[in-house]
């Protein structure tokens, strides 16, 4: 990665980190709907520019986290919070297991994507059936949590902490799929990716690879959702819907699919779209979808990818690895 | 013997291009399969690398029936491949693409590649992976480039060291100097028969080039309308009158 694209991130991670003392409750709300949305584009780029597979339905996964979330915060169960975001990852990831285990034993392109849409229009129109899950309205007026870890107490409901816990949880998600995709793991995901019958004759399983990168894949996203409960107190099933599900696609088209940090970059340039053009009923979608038509003609590997090309030039030289 | 093959029929629906294939190959051989376009060459090397199945015959590997084991498999059982256009992985760097050979079989053989979160290849594996690149002619400078901005020649060289760092048993390659410049072919040849003399290395090879088969290979198969029409050393297959009428010309009579 080069230093401008390195100054970039240190830069939005300084603003999350100080955003509510520097701007209004508003736009901090935001910053948290964006950080999660953050760790629900890096998930599905996981699986996208590591393991090269495409999936249309990834916010089922968000969803069952968003919704198993929700439902036990607004019913009160007696469960620790950081127990009850891992049970979400693992309700995701055996959702997404099941989904690998059925769909990948015959498809991985095109076919794959739809199958994942039509599974996840699915659970849109199931969620429509359930009282549970508040029919097609949602669920509202979710409870925030108080947190207890012994020494300390992480009270939700205090604006302030509330932020910092979100921000916390997504910064340990982001590091640990980082760490994911620069290991061993990672590189066995990338081989088969960009070349799975090379790496079918080093000897790697590609379904395999393919099987567990969807399921960590799946885990990761229910993660983001199951942080979403709390902090929007509201989930409706536009959540799940295939909206949400290109949310991810956008945000890597425009950050650069290629490059791990590409998507957080895409979501920070979406959410910026959305908070300026608030006040234009519709201009944000024209400007969204202006903004991936020019990046898909100007500059195809996304932000980063044009900066990585501007760095080459200037360099020189032919720059190494996977920024 | 390492290989031994019998009976491999192949049909593309109510096309049959391999007629009943028998052969061995021992250990620490060359052996090399040649013919015409069309011969049955290639199919022949998909169904012997696990990418085809064979609609009858059955392939053993020091004894045990492969015929329906996936390629993964096969590697993981010591089959190494190049291919004709060399696959390498090309947005990564040449380091990495030898690191991810010998990932993968530290994986398979009961190695170690480190825990899941350590970002970097451990020390073993890069120490290994950069005796390699050197073993074959790349100088350190050129480790972090990427293996995509690399010539032909470069790119069959590196194939190599990714399909060497699995340490296999049987090294498959299909044409290893098709596209090559004179020069680079000819240091391939010399590269595989450093290779063969190092290591012992059992290797199956397809190739058009005459020259380098008559070089390297110990025996060799021609396959004609996908039937062998002849099979032993170089020098009686050479002289055979059905191989020099309908492949090699007249040109190799005093080659």
């Amino acid at each position: 990665m080069n230093r401008a694209a390195q100054a970039a991130l240190l830069l939005f991670l300084l603003l999350f980190l100080f955003a509510p003392f520097l701007v209004n409750p508003g736009l901090v709300f935001l910053a948290g709907f964006a950080m999660i949305q953050i760790v629900f584009a890096l998930s599905w780029n996981l699986l996208f520019s590591y393991a090269g597979l495409i999936s249309f339905g990834h916010a089922a996964f968000f969803g069952i986290g968003a919704y198993i979330s929700a439902v036990a915060l607004r019913d009160g169960y007696e469960i620790h919070f950081v127990l009850l975001i891992l049970v979400c990852a693992a309700f995701g990831a055996l959702a997404a297991l099941l989904v690998a285990l059925v769909v990948l034993r015959r498809a991985s392109g095109v076919q794959f994507a739809v199958l994942t849409l039509a599974l996840s229009q699915l659970i849109v129109v199931l969620i429509g059936y359930s009282s549970l899950l508040g029919h097609d309205e949602g669920i509202a007026a979710i409870p925030r949590p108080a947190i207890d870890f012994g020494l300390f107490t992480v009270d939700m409901n205090q604006p302030l902490t509330s932020y910092y816990f979100v921000l916390a949880v997504c910064l340990l998600a982001v590091g640990l799929m980082w760490l994911l995709a620069k290991g061993h793991v990672g590189r066995a995901m990338r081989a088969v990716r960009i070349d799975a019958e090379r790496a079918a004759f080093v000897g790697i399983d590609v379904w395999r690879v393919r099987v567990i990168a969807f399921t960590i894949s799946g885990a990761f996203a229910a993660v983001a959702g199951a942080m979403l409960a709390p902090w929007s107190q509201i989930i409706t099933p536009d959540y799940v819907n295939w909206l949400q599900s290109a949310q991810p696609l956008f945000a890597a088209l425009l950050g650069g699919a290629g490059f791990f940090w590409g998507p957080v970059v895409g979501v920070i340039g979406l959410s910026g779209i959305n908070y300026l053009t608030r006040t234009f009923a519709g201009l944000s979608e024209v400007l969204v979808g202006a903004s991936l038509i020019l990046v898909v003609l100007v500059a195809p590997q996304g932000i980063l990818g044009a900066l990585k090309q501007l760095a080459r030039r200037r360099g020189g030289r032919t720059p190494g690895g996977h920024a | 013997m390492i290989l031994d093959v019998q009976g491999i029929e192949m049909s593309y629906g109510a096309l049959k291009v391999l007629h009943g294939i028998d052969l061995v190959v021992e250990k620490s051989e060359t052996f090399a399969i040649i013919g015409p376009n069309g011969a049955g060459k290639t199919t022949l090397f998909k169904v012997l690398t696990g990418e085809a199945m064979p609609t009858a015959g059955t392939i053993r590997h020091n004894g045990q029936d492969i015929t329906k084991l996936p390629a993964h498999q096969r590697a993981r059982r010591g089959f190494g491949r190049t291919f004709q256009v060399a696959r390498v992985f090309n947005e990564l760097d040449l380091r990495t693409n030898v690191v991810i050979s010998i990932e993968s079989r530290l994986r398979y053989s009961g190695g170690n590649p480190g825990p899941w979160w350590r970002w970097k290849p451990s020390r073993d594996v890069q120490a290994e992976a950069d005796e390699i690149l050197d073993r074959f002619g790349f100088p350190r400078r050129r480790w972090n480039d990427e293996a995509g901005y690399l010539s032909h020649g470069d790119r069959k060289r590196l194939e190599f060291c990714v399909a060497l760092a699995t340490k296999p048993e049987v090294l498959m390659l299909d044409e290893p100097t098709a596209g090559m410049s004179p020069s680079d072919r000819k240091e391939m040849t010399h590269l595989l028969a450093r290779l063969k003399a190092e290591t012992g290395i059992t290797i199956l090879m397809t190739e058009h080039d005459m020259d380098i088969i008559f070089e390297l290979a110990d025996r060799l198969m021609v396959l004609n309308f996908g039937e062998v029409i002849a099979m032993g050393a170089p020098g009686a297959v050479r002289d055979n009158p059905t191989v020099r009428k309908v492949y090699l010309g007249q040109d190799h009579q005093h080659a």
